[in-house]
């Protein structure tokens, strides 16, 4: 069964880009260009997955996460955006987002990942291992839950192998573990971004208004 | 916040509503209006003078019989505080000269002329007040020359204030719009027009578009300055791999966690990953390349991978030096190492490792 999809983006171009790569591999059910425009639709909706732009002109991508997420719970977002830049990536990361992809990624790689996010695994880009590898490497953390601030070094050579452009199987291969292990540990990495109290990611998460 | 202009308010009021009209204007409490009227009434009748001279200024807006009945009844009062004639006469042109400068001049304005005749009445008054011989007069004349001085020239220096604050905003902003200008002239007007020209070579039209929003977004976001390879590893990858992407048409994502500064060793580490990404790129046969770069305290490493055909090193003919030359023996000199994994159908990953020395 094709995964039933929500895009939200405000730029036409990129919206009908993105509805004929992905067209006939996942069933579009609706589309928005705004925050006010889209909460409505995800809930009349209720998709699998709604691909999700974190800059709108009404605000940004985790204020339609935190209008849906609590009375629509199955609905999984995943991040796409132009933007590279830490704070968009852990504002909308820590607002529950299951992934975060950029722009530039082929029709292939962007079905992969929304079927992934659909079967609630998590989805990270190069760019994004990276961010995270950075941000948890450093001492600096406010106290909190200590399994949640540091990443274990099974959950850091997983994601050393992400950012080095390894796909999930070849990982798998790699360090001779199962491919759902593979997932399992970046599953709990997106865990501990979401709820670890960091300096590094608190600071942005509270910039960005978030906590 | 504008407050409502002055008016007698009848149905408010007791007398004429006088009282009740500044209470609003004034936003303040209106029984401490009539005190202080009653006060002034109290005072040679100056109170009730300026009572009759609002409520006349209420109902013609003449401001002329408005300021003469003022300076009458101000007149009074300073005569019932015990002031000689003479201060007093000095004190009214005073005050009357000022009025005539700030209505003649509009108050604020300081492009406005100067009333010459309004200053005139003032200087007589201040010197019949600084010669009046009165004791109590010798008390307020220095303060009220220098409150005069103030008074006519503090409009036209607090225009020039704001006159000043405005040119330099400006400065800034057309300064600010300048660079902007040229940094849009320089790359993104380029790329276009080499878009345009190359439209017919999809593969070169992406990779010149890659290269510029490369930049663009290094530009935006602050993370990668165009035009300073030297900067750090990072910034000095990221132009590595914009360059190949566009000398061969391929796409390369970079990652990183940590940078550092460029020394002599990480300059040839990034030449050697530049090599590694050049060789992907021609030899691989995919479009993909992925580097990633990881700094800590110990050591730089650098990943460069694809997923295309892949070699076998033993199959290499001794007289490419490549891989050989460029990569592993620069790496070396410098002090680090390189190692290649590959495999035929498997892709090939180029490994570089330098250790950190200065830290």
């Amino acid at each position: 069964m094709k995964r039933r999809v929500v895009l939200v983006d405000d730029h036409e171009l990129f919206l009908s880009g993105v509805r004929a790569e992905l067209g006939d591999r996942v069933e579009i059910v609706g589309e928005a260009g705004s925050v006010a425009d889209a909460v409505p639709v995800i809930r009349e909706q209720d998709p699998d997955v709604v691909l999700l732009d974190v800059h709108l002109p009404d605000g940004s991508g985790d204020a339609i996460i935190n209008a849906v997420a609590a009375d629509r719970p199955g609905v999984r977002f995943l991040a796409l955006s132009v933007s590279d830049a830490p704070e968009d990536v852990i504002a909308v990361i820590r607002a529950g987002a299951r992934g975060y992809v950029t722009k530039t990624i082929s029709a292939d790689e962007l079905s992969a990942a929304v079927e992934r996010v659909a079967s609630g695994d998590a989805v990270f880009s190069p760019r994004l291992a990276g961010f995270v590898l950075d941000a948890f490497r450093s001492g600096e953390h406010l106290g909190g839950d200590a399994e949640l601030e540091e990443l274990t070094p099974r959950e850091r050579e997983v994601l050393q192998l992400i950012a080095r452009g390894y796909m999930y199987k070849e990982i798998a291969a790699r360090l001779s573990l199962s491919a759902k292990t593979v997932e399992s540990h970046v599953s709990s990495v997106l865990r501990k971004l979401q709820l670890s109290t960091r300096h590094e990611l608190t600071r942005w998460a509270t910039q960005h208004r978030l906590v | 916040m504008a407050r409502p202009r002055f008016a007698p308010s009848a149905e408010e009021g007791v007398i004429a509503g006088v009282c009740a009209g500044i209470a609003r204007t004034l936003a303040v409490d209106v029984t401490l209006v009539r005190l202080a009227f009653t006060l002034l009434g109290l005072a040679a009748g100056a109170g009730i003078l300026l009572y009759l001279a609002l409520w006349a200024y209420g109902r013609s807006r003449r401001v002329v019989w408005v300021a003469l009945l003022s300076l009458v009844a101000g007149s009074l009062f300073l005569h019932a505080l015990g002031l000689s004639d003479r201060a007093v006469l000095g004190i009214a042109l005073v005050a009357g000269g000022l009025a005539l400068v700030w209505r003649e001049g509009g108050g604020f304005r300081a492009d406005a002329p100067v009333s010459y005749g309004g200053l005139a009445l003032a200087g007589v008054g201040a010197v019949l007040l600084l010669h009046g011989g009165d004791p109590s007069a010798s008390v307020l004349a220095p303060g009220a020359v220098a409150g005069a001085l103030l008074l006519i020239a503090g409009p036209w220096l607090w225009r020039l204030a704001l006159e000043r604050d405005a040119e330099r905003a400006a400065r800034i902003r057309s300064q600010e719009r300048a660079e902007v200008a040229a940094r849009v002239h320089d790359s993104v007007l380029q790329t276009l027009a080499l878009v345009q020209r190359h439209a017919q070579e999809p593969r070169r039209v992406a990779a010149i578009a890659r290269r510029q929003e490369r930049e663009l977004r290094g530009w935006l976001y602050g993370d990668r300055p165009i035009g300073d390879e030297s900067a750090s590893l990072v910034a000095a990858l990221s132009a590595a791999a914009a360059d190949v992407e566009e000398l061969y048409g391929v796409r390369i994502e970079l990652a990183s966690a940590g940078d550092c500064p460029v020394d002599d060793a990480v300059g040839a580490l990034v030449l050697a990953a530049r090599e590694a990404m050049t060789n992907a790129a021609k030899f691989a046969g995919t479009d993909e390349i992925d580097v990633y770069v990881e700094v800590d305290e110990e050591a730089v490493a650098v990943f460069v991978r694809d997923r295309g055909a892949g070699f076998d090193r033993a199959g290499v003919p001794p007289g490419r030096r490549g891989l050989a030359e460029s990569i592993e023996g620069r790496l070396a000199r410098a002090g680090g190492r390189a190692a290649v994994t590959s495999a035929p159908g498997a892709g090939t990953e180029v490994e570089l490792r330098l250790p950190r020395s200065g830290s």
